[in-house]
């Protein structure tokens, strides 16, 4: 569906696409993860044809992209950062609008409309201007004003930014309802629970360039952390922790404030072994987390930052 | 079509500014007119004021003198004494006073002796009893040295004054020597098409301007072209739909005496051309304007500007001369000098025609460099 081949983009002496290479299958949902100023938005703009870039290739549904593929374009859907509307006209005037800009017939684009507004759950809000609605109701409106004309490709450049848990649900589900539909989705975000519960394929950037991809499960597997022990620990010695460092498994450990965090690599029964030892030794000890790991453990161990730095 | 539509959509919900200039611009006319009525110079009547003549002399040529002024003037009594003559002069209730000092007839036909007047200061019609008071003077001198008696002399001078002046006005205006009624409509018409199209406009294009808005629409399936053609062709009919509206009006409310009046076809062009330069404005403001709540402001400043500076609200004679020079670099002075032009002339002459066409002529100019520095700044604010 999409292939970018050594995609360079330069502001100045800012790079911020690095030979960035993606391909991107039909029916997937891709996933750019990455820190603000990563690319990704940058990335997006190349493949809509609306930002030059200085070197490389994007083929979009096997058409070399450029801004007069119109044929190409219009199986393509596109949902903003911030919310692209008309403050003056009503919810129902602003689909109507962004899908006339694809759809000519006014008695399927009519119902088209209706769909997506049905589809993101604002029926009850036709005749709301932009200004009346929430944040959340917002961006609902941002995404049917998108997805209205049904593309075939979406693009979703962070859509969930500043949205309440519960308009953040109801997004995601209809993402994934419309992947179901068939739609092949890119979707950037640096929320990476939200790529992660979504994303069939992820793409970790970092300052313009690819630093890994693969599933969740894929991603996972590349690293060395299998496991995180948090425990809230009260006064261990120097031995202690040196024999906690000595266990089979921990390649990591910090103790601060009074909290023991452990990295192991995977296997099993690492926390019954630690919490056996602690009982030996008379330590006293509160909260115990144990966490898989995550997309941010990915990034940690890739970049030695977190994703939300 | 889908951009033109959404144009003409968000016009649509901006379309109660238009009426608030509207009613603005109506009851500016309906003012003016009001007042031009009042003014009333379409006959002419002789001034007549109040005066007093204080008669030291008591001779017949003070007497006739004093009747002759009686028959021109209101005159009004009052005691000879200067604090009494001075309050009088102050309040208004006298603008002349004549003082007939004793001896008068005999110094004045001897030795041309002048009369002692005292008048309100800076009051035109007083000078014209100066000049009426030595006409009757040197009537009377005239006559006696003509060998009348001082009283035949008085007496035929008195008749002479009596005689009316039979005074006729060029009516060049087709008018009564006023300004056509409708041209005094037409002069306000820069308002409402300045401030209108500048608010107007400048809302929608801020909106269509947005980034996002704008990025939205580029990666749609509509060209470029399609876009560009969408929007001048949503700007072109706002314009041709204002001035088309603002036509009717003149049509309505004057009637026969608008189309049938011999510089319709120049009252159309003029109008139309300040359309022309009011929607190029219009599309800077929506260029360099980036917040929607300033426009208002922005609209109000260029319309209200232009028009206290260029002779639409206040006469351009009122206007210091420099400020009648820094008008001539703005386009309604010109639209102004052409609706003088045929709102007082019903035919013209060569010179006039020639001055009605450069007027034109500068205002389209105008209207070409608003625009072409309206999408250089587009440009430069596109590369941003």
């Amino acid at each position: 569906m999409v292939t970018i081949t050594n995609l360079v983009k330069r502001y100045g002496s800012l790079v911020a696409l690095d030979h960035l290479n993606l391909e991107i299958e039909e029916g997937e949902i891709y996933g750019l993860l990455g820190p603000n100023g990563s690319g990704k938005t940058t990335a997006i703009n190349c493949m809509l044809a609306i930002l030059k870039y200085d070197k490389g290739n994007i083929r979009i549904m096997g058409r070399e992209m450029s801004p007069d593929c119109y044929e190409v374009k219009k199986n393509i859907g596109v949902v903003m950062q911030n919310v692209a509307v008309f403050e003056q006209l009503s919810v129902w005037e602003n689909v109507d609008y962004f899908c006339g800009l694809y759809v000519k017939d006014k008695k399927r684009r009519h119902e088209l409309v209706e769909e997506a507004i049905q589809f993101v759950g604002l029926e009850d809000y036709r005749r709301m201007r932009p200004k009346k609605l929430s944040g959340g109701l917002l961006r609902r409106l941002n995404i049917a004003c998108g997805i209205a004309h049904k593309p075939k490709l979406l693009i979703m450049d962070e859509p969930t930014v500043a949205v309440d848990p519960q308009s953040r649900n109801k997004i995601l589900e209809g993402i994934l309802e419309l992947n179901r539909q068939g739609t092949t989705i890119i979707y950037t975000s640096h929320y990476m629970e939200e790529v992660e519960q979504i994303c069939t394929k992820i793409a970790i950037m970092d300052h313009g360039r690819v630093l890994a991809i693969g599933t969740k499960e894929e991603l996972k597997s590349m690293i060395k952390t299998g496991e995180t022990i948090t425990i809230e620990a009260a006064a261990l010695s120097e031995e202690q922790l040196a024999d906690l460092r000595g266990f089979p498994h921990v390649f990591q450990l910090t103790y601060e404030e009074q909290v023991l965090k452990l990295r192991l690599s995977g296997a099993k029964h690492n926390l019954v072994r630690i919490l056996h030892y602690l009982e030996e030794q008379n330590v006293t000890f509160g909260r115990v987390f144990s966490e898989l790991p995550t997309l941010n453990d990915v990034f940690l161990e890739i970049t030695g930052k977190e994703l939300r730095d | 079509m889908t951009v033109f539509k959404g144009f003409l959509m968000l016009i649509k919900r901006n379309l109660a500014m238009f009426f608030l200039y509207f009613v603005l611009f109506i009851i500016s006319c309906l003012m003016v007119q009001a007042s031009m009525k009042e003014k009333g110079m379409d006959q002419f009547q002789e001034t007549s004021l109040p005066i007093a003549v204080i008669d030291r002399d008591g001779g017949s040529l003070a007497k006739s003198l004093r009747d002759y002024l009686g028959e021109k003037h209101q005159l009004v009594e009052i005691r000879d004494d200067k604090k009494v003559i001075q309050e009088n002069l102050f309040y208004r209730n006298i603008y002349y006073v004549a003082t007939i000092p004793e001896g008068f007839e005999r110094k004045y036909l001897e030795e041309g002796q002048k009369l002692q007047t005292t008048k309100v200061p800076g009051t035109v019609s007083a000078y014209f009893i100066d000049q009426q008071i030595d006409t009757f003077l040197n009537d009377v001198r005239i006559l006696t040295q003509a060998g009348f008696s001082v009283e035949e002399a008085a007496s035929e001078a008195l008749r002479i004054g009596k005689m009316d002046t039979e005074v006729s006005i060029i009516d060049k205006s087709g008018h009564g020597g006023e300004m056509a009624p409708h041209a005094n409509m037409f002069q306000f018409l820069p308002y409402l098409f300045l401030g209108t199209l500048c608010y107007i406009i400048g809302f929608v294009m801020i909106a269509y301007r947005k980034k996002d808005v704008r990025r939205r629409i580029l990666c749609s399936s509509v060209s470029l072209k399609m876009q560009n053609v969408g929007l001048v062709a949503g700007f072109l009919v706002v314009g041709f739909g204002c001035w088309l509206f603002c036509m009717l009006i003149p049509v309505l409310v004057y009637r026969k005496d608008f189309l049938m009046d011999g510089n319709l076809p120049y009252y159309l062009l003029n109008s139309f051309t300040m359309m022309l330069v009011a929607l190029a404005l219009s599309f800077i403001v929506g260029i360099l304007v980036e917040n929607e709540n300033v426009v208002n402001g922005v609209a109000n400043v260029i319309s209200l500007g232009m028009c206290f500076t260029c002779g639409v609200f206040v006469s351009m004679s009122v206007l210091s001369e420099g400020v009648r020079k820094a008008a001539h670099f703005l386009p309604v002075y010109w639209y102004e000098t052409v609706n003088g032009i045929i709102g007082n002339n019903a035919e013209l002459t060569t010179a006039q025609s020639a001055a009605v066409w450069k007027g034109l002529g500068i205002q389209v100019l105008f209207a070409a460099v608003f625009l072409s520095a309206g999408l250089a700044a587009s440009k430069y604010k596109r590369q941003e």
